[in-house]
C-alpha cells in the first residue's frame, strides 16, 4: 500500500475518470486522465466553471467517481475515501465563519490532526506539538486563542492552511490559496509550499496568480469544460504564457 | 435516587425525571443549535409525539412507538440535512405537518372515545404519574448522551465547526452524524411523556441558546448548557408541584424568561468605549 512500492513515484493517478454531482444530468469531470508524481508542484488553471474545484474533490474522494479508476497515494479510491483524505490536505475555496463560532485558531488547527487519529483516540502531545508548529509556520501563533470567526478573511485562510499542514499531508490540494492574502503572506506561503515540495510533499494548487512560483519545474494542468486541455511541465517563468496559450 | 434529599416521593420522582431529561436534552441542544439542525430536532420531537399517540391508541408501548417514529425521521431526513446538500426546509415542513396531523388525529379521536386522559400527558407533559423504570431509563439516556459526546468529542466538534472541512480532514463524518441523529431520536422519545410533545422543542434549543451567550468555547457550552437546563427544570418542577401549577409549561416559560435575560446581559452585545 505504500508509495515506495510504486515504480514511478506517482501519487495521483486518474484513469479515464468521470465525476458527477448528485442530481446533475451530465458528469462534471469527463474522461480525465492524469499522473502526478511525488514532490511535483502542480498548477491547475482554466476559466471559472471549468471543473478545477471538482477535480480537487475528485482526487480526495469527496465526490463519487462514476467511471474510471483513481489511485491516490497508492490507495485505490473506493468507498468513502476517508483513508485517502487522512493523507491528502485540502484547502477549500469558499468558507465563511460566524463571529460566534465557538472555535479558536488552535482548535481549528488541531482538527487537522483528528482524521489521522481515527475514532476513539484522543490527541496527545505529538498532536499538540504539530499544531503549534503549523501555526508558527503560518505566523498565526499569536492568534491561537482567538475565535476563528473574529479574524479577517486572509487570517482565516492562513489558519486553514495551518490546519492542513498540521496533518503532515503527502499531497496538499489548495483551491486559490492566495486569493485573500496580502503580498507578504503570498511570499511567505509560496516559500512554505516550496520547502514542502522539496521535502517530497506533492503540491497541487488551483491558482490564477503566477508571480510567486518557486524556482523549480512547474507541472501545468489546464482545464476546460470538465476535461484537461493541456498537461505539460515547464519553467516557472513560462507558466503564464503556457496557460494563456492553451486557454486561448 | 434522590430520596435522601427529597422526602416526598412524588416530588422526588418529578425532580429526578426533570433533572435527567433536561441534562440529556441540553447536551443535545448544543449539538442541534450549533449544527443548525433545529428544524430536525423540531420535526423529531413531533414525530415522536405522533408515534407515542399512535402507540397509546393501539395500546402498544408508547415509548417504543415514539422511538420508532423518531428513527424513521432520522433515516428520512439525515440524507437531506447532511452537508446541507438540499435545503431540507420544505421536506421538514411537510414532515412536520404530517406528524402533527397524525398526533392530533389520534389524540382528538381518543378524546371523542373518552380516552382523552391518556393523551394529555403526551401533549403537555406529566411529571407526577411516572413509572420507576421511566426514571431509570432517563438516567441511563442522560449518561449515555454525555458518554457519547465525550467518546466522539473530536468528531462531533469538527462536524459542528464545519462539515466539509471535517470531511476533508479525513474524519468519519457520516457514521457520527447519523449516530447523533439516533441519539436525538432516542432522547426525544424517552422525554416526551415528561415534558410533553408540544414543549419538548424548548429543551432541545433554549438551554444551548442561553449558554452560547456566555460561552466562548464549545467545551464550555457542553458544560454550561446542561447545568442551566438542570437548574431551570428542577426549579420548575419544585415550584410547579409546590403551587399546583403545570410543571412542563411553567418550566418552558422560565426558560424563555432566562433566555431574554441572557440576551440582555450577554457580554457579546457590549460595545467597548475604550479609545485604545
Ligand atoms: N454542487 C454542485 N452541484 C452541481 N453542479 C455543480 C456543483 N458545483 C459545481 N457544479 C458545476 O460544476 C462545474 C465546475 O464547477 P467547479 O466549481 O469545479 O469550477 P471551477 O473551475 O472551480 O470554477 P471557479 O474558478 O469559479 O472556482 C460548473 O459548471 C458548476 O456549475
Ligand atoms: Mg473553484
Amino acid at each position: 500500500m505504500s508509495i515506495h512500492g510504486q515504480k514511478d513515484n506517482a501519487v495521483v493517478v486518474l484513469d479515464h475518470v468521470f465525476t458527477a454531482y448528485e442530481g446533475a444530468e451530465h458528469p462534471t469531470i469527463r474522461d480525465l486522465s492524469l499522473t502526478i508524481k511525488q514532490g511535483e508542484y502542480v498548477i491547475i488553471g482554466g476559466p471559472n466553471g471549468a471543473g478545477k474545484t471538482t477535480l480537487l474533490e475528485t482526487i480526495n474522494g469527496m465526490l463519487p467517481i462514476t467511471h474510471g479508476k483513481a489511485t491516490i497515494c497508492g490507495m485505490a479510491l473506493a468507498g468513502d475515501g476517508v483513508h485517502v483524505r487522512q493523507k491528502v490536505g485540502y484547502l477549500i475555496q469558499n468558507f465563511a465563519f460566524s463571529p460566534l463560532t465557538p472555535f479558536t485558531v488552535r482548535d481549528v488547527v488541531m482538527m487537522g490532526r483528528y482524521g489521522g487519529l481515527g475514532l476513539f483516540t484522543r490527541p496527545g502531545d505529538a498532536d499538540y506539538r504539530a499544531a503549534e508548529e503549523a501555526m508558527k509556520s503560518l505566523g498565526v501563533e499569536d492568534m491561537a486563542d482567538i475565535p476563528i470567526g473574529q479574524l479577517s478573511g486572509g487570517q482565516q485562510q492562513k489558519v486553514l492552511i495551518a490546519h492542513n499542514l498540521a496533518k503532515n499531508p503527502r499531497v496538499l490540494l489548495l483551491d486559490e490559496p492566495f486569493s485573500n492574502l496580502d503580498l507578504f503572506a503570498r511570499e511567505r506561503i509560496s516559500h512554505l509550499l516550496e520547502s514542502l515540495a522539496k521535502k517530497g510533499v506533492t503540491i497541487i494548487i488551483v491558482s490564477h496568480a503566477f508571480d510567486d512560483l518557486p524556482d523549480r519545474p512547474i507541472h501545468i494542468l489546464v482545464m476546460k469544460n470538465g476535461t484537461l486541455i493541456h498537461d505539460t511541465t515547464c519553467a516557472p517563468g513560462d507558466v503564464e504564457a503556457q496557460v494563456r496559450k492553451s486557454s486561448a | 435516587m434522590l430520596e435522601f434529599l427529597i422526602q416526598n416521593n412524588i416530588v422526588c420522582h418529578a425532580v429526578e425525571a426533570m433533572l435527567f431529561a433536561s441534562i440529556a436534552c441540553s447536551v443535545l441542544a448544543v449539538v442541534i443549535t450549533q449544527i443548525n439542525i433545529s428544524s430536525i430536532g423540531f420535526t423529531m420531537a413531533h414525530a415522536a409525539f405522533a408515534g407515542a399517540a399512535v402507540g397509546i391508541f393501539f395500546s402498544i408501548n408508547a415509548t417504543l412507538a415514539a422511538i420508532l417514529a423518531g428513527l424513521i425521521v432520522a433515516v428520512l431526513l439525515g440524507p437531506l440535512s447532511e452537508r446541507a446538500k438540499i435545503s431540507p426546509d420544505t421536506a421538514l415542513g411537510v414532515m412536520f405537518g404530517m406528524t402533527m396531523a397524525i398526533a392530533i388525529f389520534f389524540i382528538a379521536y381518543m378524546q371523542s372515545l373518552g380516552r382523552g386522559f391518556d393523551a394529555s400527558g403526551l401533549m403537555f407533559g406529566d411529571v407526577v404519574s411516572l413509572f420507576r423504570e421511566e426514571i431509570y431509563g432517563l438516567a441511563v439516556i442522560s449518561i449515555v448522551t454525555i458518554l457519547f459526546i465525550i467518546i466522539f468529542y473530536k468528531e462531533i466538534t469538527a462536524i459542528i465547526f464545519n462539515q466539509k472541512i471535517a470531511e476533508a480532514a479525513g474524519i468519519r463524518v457520516r457514521p457520527v452524524y447519523y449516530a447523533m441523529l439516533f441519539m436525538i431520536a432516542l432522547t426525544v422519545a424517552l422525554c416526551i411523556n415528561i415534558i410533553g410533545g408540544l414543549l419538548l422543542y424548548v429543551w432541545l434549543v433554549t438551554p444551548a441558546a442561553i449558554a452560547v451567550q456566555f460561552c466562548n468555547s464549545i467545551k464550555q457550552m457542553f458544560i454550561v448548557a446542561p447545568i442551566i437546563g438542570a437548574i431551570v427544570s428542577v426549579s420548575g418542577a419544585l415550584t410547579g408541584l409546590e403551587y399546583g401549577l403545570p410543571v412542563s409549561p411553567l418550566t418552558a416559560v422560565l426558560f424563555s424568561i432566562l433566555f431574554a435575560a441572557a440576551i440582555i446581559l450577554s457580554p457579546r452585545r457590549r460595545i467597548s468605549m475604550r479609545k485604545e
